[in-house]
């Protein structure tokens, strides 16, 4: 293959036209699909993130109060919860202000001293009891769950600071760094007032997943408090295989415990799988789009380089025969039209590799994406220079099997 | 050096089969210089392309260079083809994106020769030819008659036992054509074996040996009944 690369170069430079146009074809490729998929990639991560609840048993209800002052809500609220509570097939369930993958939720600052100006780190703020725990599943590494005469009622608009708190591992590890953050004070938005961290959960999602909280997505705070107010999320854990009946049971339950309220017909109750459905639709789709771009992409390179190349093979038919009728193999011819191709590929990808980092930090400034891996770039260059010698192989095989007795024909 | 014995080229379609060479025998010693000459049609080329290993044969034998060649498969034709064989065509057949030297280069590249060999066959054969100074030219910026010293130079470098040559002179003008065939004499002088396809009577006279081919066939023109039937039938039609 060495042996051909002079003349072929020599060669390529009297064909500058196809050469370039082919060679900035891969070039935009390669930059556009090592975006796309690095895209791809953090799009498939963020879908594949664990909640940390028990989603398979898990449901949600979205109610609100209606004709209720806000002052009562609070009593019928608890209502609710020995109703659905009482349910056959229900493990536990517990009222609360929001739950992850939500789409909407409270977010504050934290700072592990008063007189800190910063916040050390940024968190979500669960607002509900002692039964989130066991209601989410979610796995308490170190401490204690909540007491029942710690949890307190508040008015949204009015929520003090609370004496203790469940926190996360991940905002735990971010604000104690030394890993000893239970029974440590922590101090939620502005407030002077600490709050003892008394338990630590393994894993607890923040409501959002898009790509602003993801540097915060595992920072969450578990506050023991019942907000009042006439909107609440019910999140109800069924017992093993008992979900889909709860389904039908769990807002007949609330209906029948009080008919003032309104439970959405649409998102109002939701398995957990619905409510992960529903989170990532965008990204799935925005995943699905991009494989589309790509698979696009690169089924127009190939053609293009199939097409080129055929091109060549028909137009060098004389000049093939001839190099035959001079001592070539077919083993010549064929590694003649893959070195071509490599050597056009690897022009290509060079100046793709260049356009792919450019387009990256294009995307870094304007839409706050994370810096591409230069992994992608590589397997892009891989991938692309692949992709030709598999699009060059069926005309160079044609090309092989052309018979030296063409030197002697006229054209 | 090459020994043709009742051989026999078929072209088959589904409703036809056409003896392109019937029971065709020849016999080209070493350092002869033979013209093959013949009316178009009559087999000139296709004994070319065979004697050339550029395509098959269907039936009887051939020795090149002492080798049964019938059973050789397509990497061992080509290796003597490469080795053995120069090739001088009608229309020179120079690779249009390749200087003077890279085309000279070709063959040798294909024998896996090393780059300083190379390069001294290379000069050596365009020296020989008369273009040693062009060696940086394309075909396309030479003239016909270069571009077929060119193709010579070609041929030469590889040093092989046997140069075929169809219709060298056959797109050159005349003062052309007479260069060409000098050199070509010039290096049949030096101990090389030429077999060369021509139509023209005056070339084929410079050979030292003719051999005419009519219907796929080497016939003696002073024993061939056509030739006699031929010039009787001219006489009877001439005016008295």
């Amino acid at each position: 293959m060495m042996l051909q690369i002079k003349p072929i170069l020599a060669a390529l430079k009297r064909h500058k036209a196809g050469t370039i146009l082919i060679a900035l074809q891969i070039a935009l490729t390669l930059a556009i699909v090592c975006n796309a998929l690095f895209i791809i990639h953090e799009r498939l991560d963020r879908i594949s993130r664990p909640t940390g609840l028990d989603e398979g048993n898990l449901m949600a209800i979205g109610n609100r109060y209606v004709g209720a002052d806000d002052k009562d809500t609070a009593a019928m609220m608890r209502g609710d919860l020995v109703a659905l509570r009482q349910l056959p097939g229900v493990a536990d369930a517990v009222s609360i202000n929001s739950y992850p993958l939500r789409g909407g939720g409270w977010s504050t600052g934290v700072r592990v001293g008063a007189e800190d100006k910063k916040p050390k780190a940024h968190t979500t703020l669960y607002f509900s009891d002692e039964h989130t725990l066991p209601t989410m599943g979610t796995h308490l590494i170190a401490g204690r769950n909540f007491q029942a005469d710690e949890i307190g009622e508040a008015d949204p608009k009015e929520v003090g600071d609370p004496a203790v708190v469940i926190v996360s591992k991940a905002l735990a590890d971010k604000l104690f760094t030394d890993g000893h953050a239970l029974g440590k004070p922590i101090y939620i938005g502005d407030t002077k007032k600490p709050s003892t961290i008394i338990g630590i959960v393994e894993r607890l999602e923040v409501p959002w997943n898009g790509s602003w909280s993801d540097t915060f997505y595992e920072n969450s705070i578990i506050e023991p408090v019942r907000l009042s107010g006439n909107y609440t999320n019910f999140l109800v854990r069924s017992k093993p295989g008992q979900l889909e009946a709860l389904m039908k049971s769990a807002p007949a339950a609330l209906y029948q415990a009080n008919r003032m309220r309104v439970i959405p017909p649409e998102r109002g109750v939701r398995t957990f799988a619905a409510v992960r459905e529903h989170a990532y639709k965008a990204d799935r789709g925005m995943a699905i789009l991009m494989g589309v771009v790509c698979l696009v992409l690169l089924a127009i390179t190939a053609a293009g380089i199939v097409g080129l190349t055929s091109f060549w093979v028909g137009q060098r038919r004389k000049q093939i025969g001839v190099r035959r009728a001079l001592g070539a193999t077919r083993r010549d011819i064929l590694s003649y039209f893959l070195t071509e191709n490599l050597l056009i590929g690897i022009g290509g990808v060079v100046v793709g590799a260049a356009l792919a980092m450019g387009m990256n930090l294009w995307l870094v400034t304007q839409f706050e994406m994370a810096r591409l891996s230069l992994m992608y770039v590589l397997a892009g260059v891989l991938a692309l220079l692949l992709l030709g010698q598999g699009a060059v192989l069926a005309p160079a095989m044609r090309a092989s099997r052309v018979s030296p007795v063409e030197a002697t024909r006229s054209v | 050096m090459l020994k043709m014995t009742h051989l026999s080229k078929v072209y088959r379609t589904e409703v036809v089969e056409t003896y392109a060479l019937r029971d065709f025998n020849i016999n080209v010693s070493e350092g002869e210089f033979v013209a093959v000459t013949g009316p178009s049609g009559s087999g000139k080329t296709t004994f070319l392309t065979i004697a050339g290993l550029l395509e098959t044969f269907t039936g009887g034998q051939y020795h090149l260079d002492g080798v049964e060649v019938s059973n050789l498969n397509d990497n061992e034709r080509s290796r003597i083809r490469n080795e053995k064989i120069g090739f001088i065509f009608q229309a020179f057949n120079l690779i249009p994106d390749l200087n003077v030297f890279d085309n000279v280069e070709v063959p040798l590249r294909y024998r896996g020769m090393k780059a300083p060999e190379r390069k001294e066959r290379i000069m050596n054969a365009l020296e020989r030819v008369g273009l040693a100074s062009r060696s940086k030219h394309y075909p396309a910026e030479l003239s016909g008659g270069q571009q077929q010293r060119v193709a010579i130079a070609r041929a030469l470098a590889g040093s092989p036992r046997l140069l075929l040559a169809d219709e060298p002179t056959g797109n050159l003008d005349t003062q052309m054509a007479r260069g060409v065939m000098e050199l070509l004499e010039e290096i049949h002088r030096e101990g090389a074996t030429i077999v060369m396809v021509t139509h023209d009577p005056e070339l084929a006279a410079r050979a030292q040996r003719n051999v005419h081919i009519i219907d796929g066939q080497v016939v003696d023109l002073a024993e061939d009944p056509r030739f006699h039937q031929a010039v009787h039938a001219a006489r009877a039609n001439s005016p008295a």
